[in-house]
């Protein structure tokens, strides 16, 4: 029961922050299915400053694995510059634009991890080795019985996540910002209206997005790995797509819905665990968190409302 | 003076006219080869070298020396073998988008069919000519399922296609592990078991001649599909349908145009394709299926698709070219030393320039009308 809590909780948090991200994408209207593509890179250059600093500096521990995940949110951001440019600048079709991104994402750091590797570190390798990551318990909670589980061996960046979150939250629903990122997505025309540059919010909101993917793609790394390596690219992007599609574009429904991922294959991983099956039957149990999401998503379907504008290339001249 | 003779420039090359469409796709092309120069150059090699022997490895241009049984003609048909899957894998997006419908189900729909292919008969003992042929008739019906059965909850669900394909994805891939890691795993390749050389739709190694050669023997079904969808698009009823249901949905609904059968059917067909594509990888490219793994050509050729402007000819040709770009740089990163990733990376770049064509349009048509203004304007004066 306690594995169950809290694989789950280090797997539904990243899953949420890059969740987050997305909202803020779509709700200025611009699809974003590039979220893989920029976890990916985020966490390509997260593990690349950190093996830079584990070989170069004297840095260690936790302040180079903060360090990291800033890079990342760096790195993500810097990269959905890309998706930006040609949805806002060069009008492509947002979903293409989404794929294209993902496949050079693979693409470029899959050859830059190598490149890299072989002449700045002069090794043969398709990964950054991540140092391992601390854990902690709180003290007094963590003993509570059942409950107890969420405040055990927590780590670190789950506190980060939750933070940024809040922030994240607070910043779309409570301020002007929010109001005319929410806006940009709905009426652009309205906000355009209003004297604000639609185009300029749009950005900004992509930007987010590689931002909170980057974040989320580094602690996917640390969690799951301990490295940066192509299977980084594992789904878990289009997984928080599904996320907030089903969480209705809103941050509160979007929370429970990485919840229910994150649980579901925790649940299912102690169950092969428990009944002692053979490791194939993980498989079986990895296609839970698909599953769900397919028979959920076919009855929210008529109830979703996606921004009215999402997709659709900003133009002045219509009404 | 100087800025009007750039938009000029601009405007003869990509501005409206004959084939504008595949212009566009020419200069975006370009403009990556250059790009790929830049990165060959910064790597310290020579790009013209570069791409010599890219071409000298798809076979296109002889190489200096050959092994025993090999020739250019090996290597082209080589290149032949690996591209077959691409263009069914190309035109099934291509269906499917020009009736509005992003297919990213692809690769799912390949391993699918691959799969069901490989365990019915691909083990089988049935005799050659046959096997191949329930093969491609498996994979016609299995593609055409699940196909229709996206398009279905699409029409019925209103269900996000998007989303519904990518987690089909990734079910069908871990089932399909699931089941290669119990029941049909090879314990030294650590994939599914060979699949026997009666069912392969290629003839491995083949003796043609003097030449040792592989023979894909589905690659005229791909260039009759080609010629067939081309044919639909343009000459039949359905694909009229299809097109303007893609184009606009209510406009469609009050024509009297079935909007559900329309998307179930393309999606059928997209199913079909992608099937074809399927076996043509699985039980021909290659000879068995690794677990876990979706194969990447799904993905990739809904840029291929793009990059052909989702036109049936264009998207053979795009298919030849991002193949022979992939085939190609075995032979160069083996010449030249550069590392073998930095061909999806080329490809990689000739996407995210082909997904600006609609913005190269759009600039020469503008700088056009400009210019047509500006005409105007002197003559009323």
């Amino acid at each position: 029961m306690n594995s169950i809590i809290i694989d789950g909780l280090s797997f539904s948090l990243p899953l949420f922050i890059i969740a987050i991200g997305g909202i803020y994408s779509e709700r200025s209207g611009i699809t974003n299915l590039a979220l893989e593509g920029l976890l990916g890179f985020g966490a390509f250059t997260g593990g690349l400053t950190a093996a830079i600093i584990y070989q170069f500096t004297a840095i260690g521990g936790t302040a180079s694995m903060y360090i990291a995940l800033f890079a990342a949110l760096i790195g993500g951001m810097v990269y959905a510059m890309l998706h930006a440019l040609l949805c806002i600048r060069f009008k492509a079709n947002q979903v293409i634009s989404g794929v294209v991104i993902n496949i050079l994402a693979t693409a470029l750091t899959a050859f830059l991890t190598n490149q890299i590797n072989a002449s700045l570190f002069g090794k043969a390798s398709n990964r950054f080795v991540l140092e391992v990551s601390p854990r902690f318990s709180i003290p007094l909670l963590s003993e509570i019985p059942v409950l107890g589980a969420f405040f055990t061996s927590i780590y670190p960046f789950e506190i980060v996540i939750l933070a940024v979150a809040l922030i994240m939250w607070y910043i779309l629903e409570k301020t002007p910002y929010g109001l005319r990122l929410r806006a940009a997505g709905d009426n652009p025309q309205a906000v355009d209206a209003a004297g604000v540059n639609v185009e300029m919010i749009r950005f900004s909101a992509v930007m987010v997005s590689g931002a909170m993917s980057g974040l989320g793609g580094m602690c996917f790394a640390y969690s799951i790995s301990s490295n940066v390596s192509p299977s980084i690219f594992s789904g878990y992007g289009y997984l928080s797509i599904a996320a907030f599609i089903f969480g209705n574009w809103k941050i509160g429904p979007t929370f429970w819905a990485c919840i229910l991922f994150g649980f579901a294959r925790s649940a299912g991983y102690s169950l092969v665990n428990v009944l002692a099956l053979p490791s194939a039957y993980s498989d079986l149990v990895l296609t839970l968190p698909y599953i769900i999401t397919v028979i959920l998503l076919l009855f929210v379907s008529k109830a979703n409302k996606a921004p009215k504008s999402l997709g659709e290339v900003y133009d002045k001249g219509k009404r | 003076m100087k800025h009007k003779g750039y938009k000029k420039a601009i405007v003869r090359i990509l501005g409206p006219g004959k084939a504008q469409y595949l212009r566009i796709s020419l200069f975006c092309i370009f403009i990556s080869l250059v790009a790929g120069s830049v990165l060959l150059l910064l790597l310290g090699k020579n790009p013209l070298e570069g791409y010599v022997s890219i071409l000298q490895g798809a076979g296109f241009i002889p190489k200096a020396r050959y092994a025993g049984h090999k020739s250019i003609f090996t290597d082209f048909m080589s290149l032949v073998n690996y591209t077959t899957p691409m263009i069914f894998a190309s035109l099934s997006f291509a269906v499917a988008m020009r009736c509005g419908i992003f297919n990213i189900n692809i690769s799912g729909m390949m391993l699918f069919s691959g799969f069901i292919a490989s365990i019915t008969v691909g083990y089988s003992s049935i005799p050659a000519p046959f096997a191949q042929i329930l093969v491609v008739l498996i994979a016609v019906v299995a593609g055409a399922f699940s196909g229709a059965l996206i398009g279905w909850l699409k029409h019925r669900f209103n269900a996000n296609e998007v989303v519904i394909s990518i987690m089909f994805n990734y079910i069908v891939s871990y089932v399909i592990s699931f089941f290669i890691q119990t029941m049909f795993i090879n314990p030294t390749t650590r994939q599914s078991e060979r699949v026997g050389d009666n069912a392969m739709l290629t003839g491995v190694d083949t003796m043609i001649g003097d030449l040792r050669m592989d023979v894909s023997y589905v690659f005229p079904l791909a260039i009759i599909a080609v010629i067939l969808i081309g044919f639909m698009f343009s000459k039949t009823r359905i694909g009229f349908e299809l097109k303007a249901v893609g184009m606009n949905h209510s406009a469609s609904r009050y024509a009297g145009i079935r909007i559900g059968r329309s998307v179930i059917f393309s999606m059928a067909l997209s199913g079909v394709l992608a099937g074809l594509a399927g076996v043509s990888y699985y039980l021909g490219t290659f000879a068995s299926i690794q677990p876990r793994v979706v194969p990447s050509l799904g993905f990739d050729a809904i840029a291929v698709a793009l990059l052909g402007n989702n036109n049936p000819l264009g998207c053979l040709l795009a298919s030849f070219l991002v193949m022979t770009i992939s085939n190609g740089t075995t032979y160069m990163s083996s010449r030249l030393g550069v590392l073998r990733e930095i061909a999806s990376l080329i490809t990689g770049i000739l996407l995210l320039f082909s997904a600006c064509g609609g913005a190269f349009k759009a600039l020469a048509d503008k700088y056009k009308e400009e210019l047509d203004n500006e005409i105007d304007g002197g003559e009323s004066k």
